[in-house]
């Protein structure tokens, strides 16, 4: 028998007063595994990340990591569990310098208690100099050390972009989703960052889902797709695959016209 | 059983009151999105004109009563519209809290105009009767004139009030703005003069809301408006604020259930904690209020 | 914008010799007030216990984000409680004519920390409940808890019903304010200042984002409550043995509005711009006092105008921080 998938949804459900974002979603992501999830506007594709996140739950159905039922359970406890997310509209702290942004990430394997924050001895400034460091490393890693006592909101978007995911990658997780990570990046940037998220998704050992309209980050790092249409999953398989996928096709050709009249 | 209806009477009278009150708030909260502290002194204002005014006429007409009540309407409306301009509108875009706190200036000032000795000081003064009084009973129940003028006058302008939202462009301009400003502005929505005419209905329900506060509690004095105020936005509050059936909704059960606690003999001293009780409770059960919308903040 | 953590080198931290220091020039304040001019420190001690009052609903307001209107309501558990504690005690141990200064002060001591902890007890109780509120319906539930807190102290006669306590020892000196607040600001400044504490502005700027690292936002709020909450009682049982009389009425919501104003005018979250707000608005009432007849209304005029000029709070001088 195979092991479970790491991230496992099953007949995933949810509607908003009469709407229907997701609509009975089968998924399994196994560990490792880097996929993509793709889909026209309004889709579902985000929904389908707050549900996992427990910002929303699910209408019906159930979902699992690594066999655990996460019913119930709510972000921050999700987070916990090595669930790390970023979010499409960017959602930084506006009064925290970047490195700011990844230390708090950092809390949640924090060595010291609040009690020590007052008492400030030895192990407090210890556990906070290590937190620093381990924060310093990873904004290393994606080249925003330069910034690291600017506010946030001083980067630029693809800045501010990859600053999301140090900040997802400072809580350590096993499972990272990815929100449209590419959106607002030039060629040069999106190539950057493929070759940065392969990076990462070895040398951290991670899972990553990941959303996003650009086919080219999509084509250049997914094992597999799925893709999703009105809420419902309509396909899944290698890029090639879906990319001759005639429903995928239907689904984008047909979305089309109405994004223009809907969406924008 | 009598007793009953009396109180239920006697609550309704009140609610009415804050109903009115209430309504300002919430008008404003739509539109605005902020609550409008200097809400209460609008309403103490109102009852000072009407005290002012009612000096001067004949007692005990209904034609006395009615410029009394117009006067303190027209006034209230002026009144709002010109805080509006000078204070709220400078203030716009800015941050919420920041506003609030104007607001509370506002109030603070209006207060303490009136309390200065050449202004009206700080005795309370007796309000006149300007309606006519009389006494009525309906098969038990006592209803005084003033009471059924409070009543009525009360549905009457709730009414007038949904017919203005419903029924006019102004009252669609109005949805539109507490919808989507912006948007609302883009299909030539005059969003200046929409809020400025929140601002005055709102203003002139408080006024009304003041003399017939007034009428029953028959003393004026600058800290009046306080209490029903804070109250009033309660019943806002409760009703879901940003909602004008909420507000009289809130109104109504916050005026009742005072009255019934206020005649109980038992729990009449903890009258002024039950209108925050009966909150608190609600707020925790429906956290956006009895009628206000349930929107799952989007991510 | 607070990016300078203890550097990790240094033997003992800085903010404990600020502390220290504070400490040490309360106490050096204390001993000269026989010195000083007796309004003086009337008007010193006022301030001392409006800074408290101020930094600790700022680790609420401010810091955290929660905006609470019922600081006044904590600030009276703490005054009752430790008045009741001085009232019962203090002649059964020391008679009538009082007792030794050490004895009484802590006695003292003993009696603030009670009214401190009882007021984070009602803090917890209030908090755990409604925190779970955002924005304005918070703000009208903890205004409703204060007013609550204000009726059942008018109802409960062995604590003087509406009259209040009298007769309250005047255990309070500028001393003990100056180094209850300097310990306030310690407390609420090393809090914030660390990485745990980073997580209370998390939750301000963006609750969702917040919790996706994991980072509780209800206990974050509840563990500023609380704390905030003991403050204001300690804060209170600084007023009562400051007054030496004590009603329900003096603690209802247009106290608590107050300490809201030195808050939002010092520009939320700002320590210092918040101590020196609570300084100016307790100077404020005093330097009018010539033109007592105009005081309160060129008092609102000033928070009008203030607001309308510098909205980003009067002594914030980075960007103004909108949200
Ligand atoms: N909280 C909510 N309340 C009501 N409707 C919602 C909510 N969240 C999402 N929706 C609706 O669910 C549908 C799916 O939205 P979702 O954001 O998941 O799409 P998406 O696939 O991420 O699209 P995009 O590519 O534009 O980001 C949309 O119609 C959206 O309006
Ligand atoms: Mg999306």
């Amino acid at each position: 028998m195979p092991p479970p998938a790491l991230l496992q949804l099953d007949q995933v459900t949810i509607r908003f007063g009469g709407l229907t974002a997701v609509s009975a979603v089968d998924l399994a992501v196994t560990e490792g595994a880097l996929v993509g999830l793709i889909g026209p506007n309004g889709a579902g594709k985000t929904t389908v990340f707050n549900l996992i996140t427990g910002v929303y739950q699910p209408t019906a159905g159930t979902i699992a990591l690594a066999g655990r039922p996460l019913a119930g359970l709510r972000p921050h406890r999700l987070a916990a569990l090595g669930i790390a997310r970023t979010f499409q509209n960017i959602r930084l702290f506006g009064s925290l310098s970047v490195l700011d942004q990844v230390l708090v990430a950092c809390n949640l394997h924090r060595p010291t208690s609040p009690v020590q924050a007052l008492v400030r001895l030895g192990a407090f400034q210890q556990g906070e100099a290590a937190m620093r460091q381990r924060a310093e490393e990873l904004l290393g890693l994606f080249n925003l050390l330069r910034f690291r006592d600017q506010p946030a909101r001083s980067l630029s978007y693809g800045d501010q972009r990859r600053l999301e995911i140090v900040r997802a990658l400072a809580t350590r997780p096993r499972l990272l989703l990815l929100d449209e990570p590419a959106a607002g990046m030039n060629p040069a940037e999106k190539q950057a960052l493929i070759a940065l998220i392969r990076q990462i998704h070895q040398e951290f050992k991670l899972t990553i889902l990941l959303v996003e309209h650009s086919m080219r980050v999509v084509m250049g790092l997914c094992e597999r797709v799925a893709v999703l249409d009105h809420g419902e999953k309509i396909a899944e398989g290698t890029p090639a695959e879906i990319q001759n996928h005639p429903a995928v096709i239907a689904a984008y050709l047909g979305v089309d016209h109405q994004t223009a009249l809907t969406h924008h | 059983m009598q007793e009953f209806l009396q109180q239920l009477v006697n609550g309704l009278s009140l609610g009415a009151i804050y109903a009115l009150i209430a309504l300002g708030y919430t008008m404003v909260y739509g539109v605005l999105r902020f609550i409008n502290f200097a809400h209460s002194e609008v309403f103490m204002v109102g009852a000072m004109t009407g005290w002012a005014v009612g000096r001067q006429l004949p007692q005990g007409t209904w034609w006395g009563g009615l410029v009394v009540l117009g006067a303190a309407m027209l006034v209230c409306a002026l009144l709002g519209m010109t805080i509006e301009r000078l204070v709220y509108r400078p203030l716009r875009g800015t941050a919420t809290l920041n506003v609030l706190i104007t607001a509370i200036g506002v109030s603070l000032l209006l207060q303490s105009v009136f309390q200065h000795p050449r202004v009206f000081g700080a005795t309370p003064q007796l309000f006149p009767p300007v309606f006519p009084e009389r006494n009525f009973a309906l098969g038990g129940v006592a209803l005084s004139s003033n009471q059924l003028v409070v009543i009525v006058v009360a549905a009457l302008l709730m009414v007038g009030l949904e017919l203005v939202v419903h029924r006019t462009r102004l009252g669609m301009a109005m949805r539109a703005v507490a919808l989507n400003p912006q948007a609302a502005q883009l299909v030539g929505v005059n969003i200046n003069a929409v809020i400025a005419l929140t601002f005055a209905l709102g203003s002139a329900l408080a006024g009304a809301g003041g003399v017939l506060y007034a009428l029953n509690y028959p003393t004026v004095e600058p800290l009046m408006g306080v209490m029903p105020g804070l109250k009033a936005f309660v019943a806002a509050v409760l009703g879901g604020i940003g909602s004008i059936p909420g507000a009289a909704l809130g109104g109504l059960i916050l005026g009742t259930v005072e009255t019934f606690v206020g005649g109980s003999a038992w729990l009449s001293t903890y009258k002024d904690a039950i209108a925050f009780a009966v909150l608190i409770l609600i707020l925790l059960c429906r956290p956006t209020g009895l009628l206000g919308r349930v929107a799952p903040e989007k991510v | 914008m607070e990016s300078k953590v203890q550097s990790p080198k240094s033997g003992i931290p800085g903010p404990h010799l600020a502390l220290v220091g504070a400490l040490l020039v309360a106490g050096g304040v204390g001993l000269c007030s026989d010195w000083i001019d007796p309004y003086h420190l009337d008007v010193l001690t006022n301030i001392g216990i409006n800074v408290i009052l101020a930094v600790s609903l700022n680790l609420v307001n401010g810091h955290t984000g929660q905006f609470s209107l019922g600081h006044a309501g904590f600030m009276s558990v703490g005054a009752y409680l430790a008045a009741a504690v001085t009232l019962n005690l203090a002649p059964r141990l020391f008679g009538p004519d009082g007792g030794a200064a050490g004895p009484t002060a802590l006695l003292f001591l003993g009696a603030l920390l009670a009214g401190g902890l009882a007021a984070a007890l009602a803090g917890l109780l209030v908090g755990v409940p409604s925190l779970r509120l955002k924005g304005d319906y918070l703000a009208i539930v903890t205004l409703g808890f204060g007013q609550i807190i204000v009726v059942l102290f008018q109802n409960f006669e062995p604590l003087g019903g509406a009259l209040g306590l009298n007769g309250i020892p005047p255990y309070t000196t500028v001393g003990w304010v100056l180094a209850w607040a300097a310990v306030a600001v310690f407390t609420v400044g090393c809090l914030v200042r660390s990485t745990y504490g980073r997580g209370f502005l998390a939750v301000r700027d963006d609750e969702v984002a917040a919790a996706a690292l994991g980072l509780d936002p209800t206990r974050y709020k509840t563990v500023a409550f609380v704390v905030g909450a003991f403050f204001a009682g300690i804060a209170g049982g600084l007023y009562a043995h400051f007054r030496l009389t004590i009603t329900p009425g003096g603690f209802d919501f247009t106290k608590s509005i107050e300490i809201v104003v030195m808050v939002i005018l010092g520009g939320m979250g700002n320590t210092l711009g918040v101590i020196l707000a609570a300084v100016l608005l307790t100077l404020l009432p005093e330097v009018l006092r010539p033109v007592a007849e105009y005081r309160m209304i060129l008092y609102s005029l000033l928070l009008i105008g203030l607001m309308l000029v510098r909205p980003q709070g009067l002594f914030c001088f980075k960007r103004g921080r909108t949200n």
